[in-house]
């Protein structure tokens, strides 16, 4: 099979476990095509039964993007997180409200940030 | 494990008994084969898909077994392991050793196309239990198939080496192939009960017009579709068998009647 290992493709394959799940990288196949590629997904990452769906993806299809200029630029960011915003205090508010109200729920959801 | 249904009483027990040893034992047979490329495939992916489909091949047998056992009152681990090499009635296509990789396509290729025919028409047997159990092994089949004529056509397409060993490979084991439709030994009363539904015969016919399309679509040599299905097809034992025999019995023979 020598010659054929120099034609060989990579392919990731990300698995859904059931219906509405978010697909995760599985991990990745080594076939000539796409026919052997979607078996041998099957046999690494399905034959158990483990997984509701697989996407099977050429490697070379895959857009790459690790430019540290444009992932991890120099300038403080923080206000682009919602840690950014301080909601600690309204937090132990809502949960002090919550304790002397007893088993009542307070409506404090619109407090936190979106 | 028993299967629930009481059979019949019209049920031709010994026929039934008959054939599902006999589909039992190929898919043993197989699955034990093919489980001899374990760590040795071609390629690392086609080595688990390999030993993957062998192991599902050995669970169907476990359950065909399982069935006749809750037949005729036997033990299926004694069925599967504790016979002489005689007594297995596998077909004579599996007697073969695994050989090179191209032989072992071109030989599953015949199993898995013959079976394929066989399990459609079980599917509609009269015997519910039969009928139940092809229903689901044909799931797993179809995707056996799929993955198998995938590397038929890898190698009838690939260099001349590849494809001079498959043609190779096919013209040799095409007599024994037959085999997987020798009839059993009371087909008239089988196909009286409508356990099976169609004699072997027909069957064969429909598998070598099905096979031979293919293989002249892949531009592989003919095969001749006028062989039939030789008598001792299901009793013919050889010593490559008997190896293998060896090899699936040492574990039961270490300690007979152990339970894990």
């Amino acid at each position: 099979m020598s010659a054929r290992v120099g034609r060989d493709r990579v392919w990731e394959v990300f698995r859904q476990e059931t219906e509405g799940d978010p697909f995760v990288h599985a991990g990745n196949v080594r076939a000539p095509d796409e026919e052997l590629a979607t078996h041998y997904a099957r046999e690494f990452f399905g034959r158990r039964q483990e997984s509701h769906r697989l996407w099977i993806v050429d490697r070379a299809a895959i857009v790459e993007l690790r430019d540290p200029d444009l992932l991890k630029p120099p300038f403080d960011r923080s206000f682009k997180r919602p840690g950014g915003y301080v909601i600690r205090h309204k937090l132990e508010a809502a949960k002090a409200r919550a304790t002397a109200g007893g088993q009542q729920r307070e409506p404090a959801a619109e407090d936190a940030p979106r | 494990m028993t299967m629930g249904t009481r059979p019949p009483d019209t049920l031709p027990r010994e026929a039934v008994a008959e054939l599902l040893l006999d589909l039992a034992d190929d898919e043993f047979v197989i699955g034990f084969w093919d489980s001899e490329w374990t760590g040795i495939a071609p390629m690392l992916e086609e080595d688990v898909a390999t030993s993957s489909i062998s192991q599902d091949e050995i669970g169907h047998a476990r359950a065909l077994y399982e069935m006749l056992a809750s037949l005729t009152g036997d033990d299926a681990d004694r069925i599967a392991f504790g016979r002489e090499p005689e007594d297995y009635r596998h077909a004579a296509l599996l007697n073969h050793p695994r050989t090179d990789w191209a032989f072992t396509v071109a030989r599953r290729y015949l199993y898995e196309t013959a079976d394929a025919v066989r399990l459609e028409a079980l599917a509609r047997s009269s015997y519910e239990p039969l009928a139940r159990l092809v229903a689901k092994m044909r799931r797993e089949e179809r995707y056996h198939l799929m993955h198998l004529d995938a590397w038929l056509t890898r190698l009838a397409e690939g260099g001349a080496d590849a494809r001079g060993r498959l043609a190779a490979a096919l013209e040799h084991l095409w007599a024994d192939a037959q085999a997987v439709f020798t009839p059993p030994g009371h087909e008239a009363a089988l196909l009286e009960a409508g356990v099976l539904p169609e004699p072997m015969a027909a069957l064969r016919r429909r598998w070598a017009g099905e096979v031979g399309e293919r293989v002249q679509s892949l531009g592989l040599p003919p095969l001749d579709p006028t062989v039939g299905a030789p008598t001792d097809g299901r009793t013919r034992r050889t010593d490559g068998f008997r190896w293998l025999h060896g090899e699936f019995t040492m574990v039961a023979r270490s300690d007979p009647g152990a339970t894990w």
